[in-house]
């Protein structure tokens, strides 16, 4: 059996003042060409697999996964605190804000409006809470000369433009979703069914309009023009990714440049590019918003990418118990993609399209026996670390709180690898 | 009987180039007075352009024509930047490019040639830009004077630009709302390419105004700009949403079109006076001048849908009516015949009760008084005009009587 190559400890940053960096690296056995799946020992497949279970295990031995977390650069916190609750109570205000905007204004929208802001509920406002730890992590202290009643001011308006930055990051991001499900075809015109699909388009496209535009203006607001260039490049690059995924043509679904450039436009680019305004509005350098901008980027790519692994394997770890919602609408995801590098001949499988659950079943069994699965949780791995990599860049703080909120972050990559859901 | 206006009175200036005046009039009808009873020329009002009758039933022009230098007749606006308008055309196909090729085509949709409009706004906003343009003072060296003005020239063709896209995207989404098939003569992008792809262009075509807004680095008119983004779309969803309550009124209507239409024109004016140096006393004429002229153009809209390029009644395209959707003639004949309403309730789907509103229509005032409203715009537009800044250049000058042209255009156009 081939040989498994292992992540590498991690070397710790020393600081000479003030508190300790922390460092936190993911290891896990990245899986070189060609071992297939059923020869890897099953013990280190299940845990590969239900990898979150292995938080805080120390094992020896290759087939080992380690986490490295030194203990004793972590100023107080005994247990991971869950970075959602560090920032609940700011969430619920954001969450509230956006949801009696929409439908005071488009009355119509109210029985959607449940749907289309419990999504966002399901996904436990990712961006948001991703931006409210971000700014937390970069807060810097006012200088002792300035009195505290003006120090205090100024942090309280900073980080109302700030949540100012969550809500309309949140605002594009759900008007992309009701603008992405605005629906082709000629049902306009045939009969019952049609009033339902018009008035639904219709609704969507102005409920979308509504939010873009609240957007614009919010944007306008925090007179900062490189904040508004920033999210307005995001919305751009929302509508390149989602117009990539609908028109790819042939040559362009073999490429796994092209899906990556698509996971950015589509994901990464919004949790990115608005952590880069966080850092800006945080009165932090153009260095340091770019780390903020990393973290965001890689975050966003390795989010995804665990989103494409999870639509295959659902919450068992078996393959094909996953809603399989992306091949039934024959969007070829990094498995796939993978999968085929190593058995060619699963792109005359994909030529025929997925209509066919025959078809679906025979793209299933080549995945099995690929290492597509393996390769894309290496992927999304390497981005993690990356991301948490560009945490450990920021410059040090002697802040116990900061601290807390940018372990926070790196908790956030790991959680974002180890969900099932 | 009907009023008559009165006659302008010029302004005189001491040194330079003297101010000109030009007031269009028209008799504001009184109560009552059926539309058979107007003579033609009333209705027929563009033949009257030049004419000098006399009596209580003709329209009077007045133009102080020693107070205007050079021109002898009228420059057509749309000739004095017709060459700026290219380039900024140009401009605008490359900057909607996209590497995603479905993308590119859908956002250039408007912008080809053969489908790019009458260019309306960016000809009001380059009008505006040189109708405000400022001497630099002579202590300024002739080279750095002459790239001040150009860099300034280039940030205001850039709202032009701005202007344009956001117009365009929310023509796209417009279609879209209203299930059109066809636009500026072409087929609609929705109905070409789907209503997917016409959603996201104009997303991409609103998220690059903003990147161009941004670039100007100039945060009160990205305020501007991004509150007739608003005003755009809270237009759009009073149009849809209107309860019955808020279909009867004028006030609300007028409101609606202030925001779908006028907005985007006065703000975008505003913009370019800030950028030009100018007061914010100066900025709000301009603005003021955008807002009763947008005004204007949508009041002669709704009477042009029922009228069309013939002064008879229904012969327009009556295409507001057919989707239900009320406007200014209407609401007017509403009050003076309250049963009008029963019609409207019913519902606009059936032609016949098209016929029963067109013929309320045609006993009431409503055409005339919509035209008399839009008139009252007009000049209001040409009010903000003449209290902007003294001017010694001919230039300015020449271009200000192009504004005041333009609303005078706008009042007299017959599609």
């Amino acid at each position: 059996m081939q040989m498994l190559r292992w992540g590498f400890r991690s070397l710790c940053r020393s600081r000479t003042v003030g508190s300790d960096a922390y460092s936190l690296k993911i290891f896990l056995p990245v899986a070189s060409l060609g071992a297939p799946l059923s020869q890897i020992p099953a013990e280190v497949l299940s845990k590969v697999r239900n990898y979150r279970e292995y938080h805080f295990q120390s094992s020896h031995g290759l087939h080992d996964i380690r986490y490295q977390i030194d203990q004793d650069k972590i100023p107080a916190a005994k247990e991971p605190v869950d970075p959602f609750a560090l920032v609940s109570d700011e969430l619920s205000i954001i969450a509230n804000r956006l949801q009696s905007m929409v439908v005071s204004k488009v009355p119509k929208l109210a029985s959607a409006a449940e749907y289309f802001f419990k999504v966002g509920a399901e996904g436990k406002k990712f961006r948001p809470t991703v931006l409210l730890l971000m700014a937390s992590a970069l807060s810097m202290p006012t200088p002792t000369s300035i009195a505290v009643e003006v120090a205090s001011s100024f942090q309280k308006n900073m980080r109302t433009r700030q949540q100012r930055v969550a809500e309309i990051t949140e605002m594009i991001h759900v008007a992309s979703l009701l603008h992405d499900d605005v629906l082709d075809g000629a049902d306009t015109r045939r009969g019952i069914g049609s009033l339902n699909f018009v008035m639904g388009n219709k609704l969507a496209v102005l409920a979308g309009d509504f939010l873009l535009s609240r957007a614009c203006v919010a944007l306008a607001s925090l007179k900062n023009t490189e904040v508004v260039s920033l999210l307005a490049t995001a919305v751009g690059h929302l509508v390149t990714g989602e117009t990539m995924q609908m028109t790819t043509n042939a040559e362009q679904c073999h490429s796994m440049e092209y899906y990556l450039s698509k996971s950015y436009y589509k994901t990464a680019s919004l949790i990115s590019n608005s952590c880069k305004a966080i850092a800006l509005l945080a009165g932090q350098t153009t260095e340091v918003a770019l780390h903020a901008y990393s973290y965001g980027r890689h975050l966003g790519l390795a989010f995804q990418l665990i989103d494409d692994v999870l639509d295959f394997v659902g919450t068992t770890a078996s393959l094909g118990k996953g809603s399989l919602s992306d091949i039934r609408h024959g969007i070829i995801t990094a498995p796939i993609l993978f999968a085929k590098e190593e058995f060619p001949e699963l792109q005359a499988v994909i030529d025929k399209g997925f209509d066919n659950p025959a078809n679906i079943e025979a793209a299933l069994d080549y995945l099995g026996k690929s290492q597509g699965i393996e390769r894309t949780r290496a992927l999304a791995i390497e981005h993690a670390n990356q991301a948490i990599a560009a945490i450990n860049a920021l410059p040090e703080s002697d802040s116990e709180d900061v601290l807390i909120f940018r372990r926070a972050l790196v908790d956030l990559s790991h959680m974002v690898i180890t969900r099932s859901k």
